[in-house]
């Protein structure tokens, strides 16, 4: 393996290690290792500190890839779009840090909640603009038929997956603000997974190439956010708070792989 | 060349970028839009209007200056082939 090669493996090597540690704290948080050496306290920490840093690295990639391409590339608007919704999510991430750094649990709700919800709009509009790209540019993105088909079967199935589990989310007791909250994370995934889906068909027909492997990355990365989103919904409601680590994985390889997915379209557009 | 070799090359060159499916799927469609018949040659006014289309395909994923060093590669690549014979 060259030394390029070796060192392109590196932030790969650290994700994975950091999935399996905070999954090992949701299976085992009583052990030893979890409670004499990576303690809350810790993990806390270097979570925050890992999604603060792929979600600026991410940002800021996505925004060197808008100023690579040329003045009315059609993909254009699309990374900018992308790059300002990981920013925002990184101002939200970033207001969490006073309490996360110190190893304490951030407020629910709190300020950044806002920059959160307000990356939303972001996301869903730059996957859109992606779409119009790739449709405008002549790609086969399928017929109308086949394309209503495809939002009709993913509405359906994320709906049927997601309002069980939010039934009991609605019907808890607590602030108005923070039960509102914790639906509208879980429907503006909803609302993501749209875009997504249809920019799934493409990224299938990617598959095995560099544009593919892009793809790969942001969309794996937006499952686990959508994921998170849930699962956080559902362990508030419950209170099933013990569960929190899952949900820090579910973060961190989201923005990780996000990351990694602007990183490699940056990679194509040097190479 | 008849069409359909010069697809396959021209997939064969893209297919690193966009992955063999998309770049058939979209040589292909191109064609059929374009209105070139797969069963006979490909002449050269049509194989420009062909190699314009997918360029503006490969500006959304690898920017115009990238896109334009694989349409030289696929043309390259035909050259190669044609030079074979």
């Amino acid at each position: 393996m060259s030394t390029t090669s070796r060192t392109d493996l590196i932030p790969w090597v650290i994700l994975a290690g950091a999935a399996a540690v905070y999954c090992g704290w949701a299976l085992a948080p009583a052990s030893t290792l979890y409670t004499r050496v990576l303690t809350p306290r810790v993990l806390l920490a270097v979570g925050a500190l890992l999604k603060l840093i792929y979600l600026l690295a991410g940002a800021l990639w996505a925004f060197t890839c808008r100023d690579r391409m040329e003045e009315g590339n059609r993909a254009r608007p699309a990374w900018l779009l992308l790059s300002v919704g990981l920013l925002s999510s990184f101002v939200g991430q970033l207001s969490f840090a006073p309490y996360q750094l110190l190893g304490n649990e951030a407020p629910f709700p709190s300020v950044g909640d806002l920059y959160f919800i307000l990356a939303y709009p972001f996301l869903t509009a730059a996957f859109i603009v992606f779409l119009r790209a790739y449709r405008e540019a002549g790609l086969p993105m399928g017929s109308l038929t086949e394309r209503l088909a495809i939002l009709a079967g993913v509405g359906v199935i994320a709906a049927a997956v997601t309002l069980p589990i939010l039934r009991p989310v609605v019907a808890a007791e607590g602030p108005l603000l923070e039960r509102v909250l914790t639906v509208v994370y879980p429907v503006l995934d909803l609302v993501l997974l749209l875009p997504l889906a249809l920019l799934l068909r493409v990224a299938l027909r990617l598959r095995g190439s560099h544009a593919g492997s892009v793809w790969a990355l942001i969309l794996g990365g937006l499952i686990f956010m959508c994921v998170g989103d849930v699962a956080f919904a559902y362990f508030s409601a419950l209170g099933r708070e013990h569960l929190d680590p899952f949900i820090h994985t579910t973060f961190i390889l989201s923005y990780g792989l996000i990351a990694g997915g602007t990183h490699r379209q940056l990679q194509l557009l040097r190479s | 060349m008849e069409t359909s070799e010069a697809v396959q090359v021209i997939v064969d060159v893209m297919a690193p970028y966009i992955g063999d499916t998309m770049a058939r799927s979209a040589t292909e469609a191109h064609c059929q839009k374009l209105g070139i018949p797969t069963d006979s040659p490909l002449s050269s006014e049509h194989l420009e209007s062909l190699l314009g289309k997918l360029s503006g395909g490969l500006n959304i994923f690898l920017g115009r200056e990238k896109a334009a060093a694989v349409i030289a590669d696929v043309r390259s690549a035909l050259v190669a082939r044609e030079g074979g014979r």
